[in-house]
């Protein structure tokens, strides 16, 4: 290859990737030793190639650095130097054993501390995670508040008052009642509780005939989900087996009210 | 200004090869963003990236005796080993079967992403002035680990056409900067 070749056909550059044959680049190395035209041009492309590096520098995390520093093959030689002979053997072999003591005691004070170290990772990780159970609770419990919320302050929701019937005066239910979705919730907390072997039945009456709307529980919360209901002129709560009825225990309507449509 | 910078590597290169910590300290302050930076766009992983990054500090700790001023300066000696290693990572195995993919498919123009890094007086006019091609090219050997050869296919431009205009382009970044170089 000539001269004029190294200098004008990339040689040089791809010298610098090492995508020369062998052959090529030790033919470049023999120009760059005695030809300062080459060595000029040869300076200027590394210069470039670095320059273009600095511009475009992305840094690393910072425990890189602390990875290499702390290599084994980087710490073996943060001291150096040691001395055996004469005189100086003696007092390096006494004060390697007032290292060793040293390293012994203070091995078991670091063991020590790792130890307590584990101890308080295990009580703080075991903490995180109640936290963060605890944090979903209140999420959840908050997500159905929200839900709840929506229900009461939506336009399509009717709110009906079923007020106690001579059966139980002091009791009220409430429904909230979408007819275009057929959704309904009721909020029971104003009944009274019933034996276990007797639930709440809900019932939606269209032009005097009863259709079931799901059984419930008193405690079983403000807001509870009950059955699809499309139509209804008024609403009643009878206490029926548990399990619910067919039709309705008339005797025993503890709550009742119309649907203002 | 040249004169006093290549003292001063010469300082550093003695007291990396008599085993200093406190040079390999400077060097990895210096260099490591610049070296990183090939790496990462080599490899496009930052985990892979940066285990190559340690493992190319260690060899130029091991070997720096090896170094031979003859063959280029010492971040030519360093860029090299920093290209080749991540080379090698992104043909290993363990890397191939992360579901990432060696070749030249999702070019990203590095020079058009903005970045904070100090800026060269007039480097980003300059490059600015050149090329597309120039630039793509410049990526994609010297910051992307890719051969002439497999840029030849993906560019399907002869081999000989790359080779030359990559020197074309570097030289042409270098004499709009001249006054940097004096």
């Amino acid at each position: 290859m000539s001269r004029e070749e190294i200098l004008n056909d990339g040689y040089l550059a791809a010298y610098i990737t090492e995508e020369l044959s062998t052959a090529d680049a030790q033919e470049v190395e023999t120009f760059l030793e005695t030809d300062q035209e080459i060595q000029d041009e040869f300076y200027n492309l590394q210069k470039t190639v670095e320059t273009l590096s600095f511009k475009y520098a992305i840094s690393p995390s910072e425990v890189v650095k602390r990875m290499i520093m702390e290599d084994h093959k980087v710490i073996s030689h943060m001291r150096g130097g040691s001395d055996t002979t004469g005189s100086g053997y003696k007092l390096a072999l006494a004060a390697s054993v007032i290292i060793a003591l040293t390293s012994l005691v203070s091995a078991f004070y670091f063991w020590n501390q790792w130890q307590n170290t584990d101890y308080r990772l295990a009580q703080l990780t075991a903490r995180n995670i109640e936290l963060a159970e605890s944090f979903n609770t209140v999420n959840q419990e908050l997500s159905d508040i929200r839900q709840d919320l929506a229900v009461l302050v939506s336009p399509e929701f009717s709110r009906i008052i079923l007020n106690g019937t001579d059966n139980a005066a002091e009791s009220k239910a409430v429904i909230y009642w979408n007819p275009i979705e057929e959704e309904v919730y009721l909020n029971s907390a104003n009944l009274a509780s019933l034996p276990q072997n007797q639930q709440y039945q809900l019932w939606a009456l269209i032009d005097g005939v009863p259709v079931d709307a799901g059984v419930f529980d008193a405690e079983s919360g403000t807001f509870q989900i009950m059955k699809n209901i499309a139509q209804a002129d008024a609403f009643a709560v009878t206490v029926e087996e548990s399990g619910g009825a067919d039709s309705p225990t008339l005797s025993t309507m503890q709550v009742y009210g119309e649907a203002a449509i | 200004m040249a004169t006093a910078t290549v003292d001063f590597n010469t300082l550093l290169i003695k007291r990396l090869r008599a085993k200093d910590t406190t040079a390999l300290d400077y060097l990895y302050d210096h260099y490591s963003d610049a070296l990183y930076g090939i790496i990462y766009r080599t490899l496009n992983h930052k985990e892979i990236a940066e285990e190559t990054l340690h493992e190319v500090f260690m060899k130029i700790w091991d070997q720096i005796d090896s170094y031979d001023d003859k063959k280029g300066t010492l971040f030519t000696w360093m860029y090299r080993i920093a290209r080749n290693r991540a080379i090698d990572a992104r043909r290993s195995k363990d890397f191939k079967s992360s579901d990432k993919s060696d070749d030249i498919t999702g070019f990203v123009d590095m020079f058009e992403t903005s970045n904070n890094k100090e800026d060269y007086i007039g480097l980003s006019t300059v490059l600015n002035e050149i090329g597309k091609m120039c630039k793509k090219l410049i990526q994609l050997n010297f910051f992307e680990g890719y051969s002439h050869a497999e840029i030849s296919e993906n560019e399907e431009m002869p081999l000989g056409t790359v080779k030359t205009r990559l020197r074309n382009c570097l030289k042409e970044i270098k004499q709009k900067l001249r006054r940097d170089f004096e």
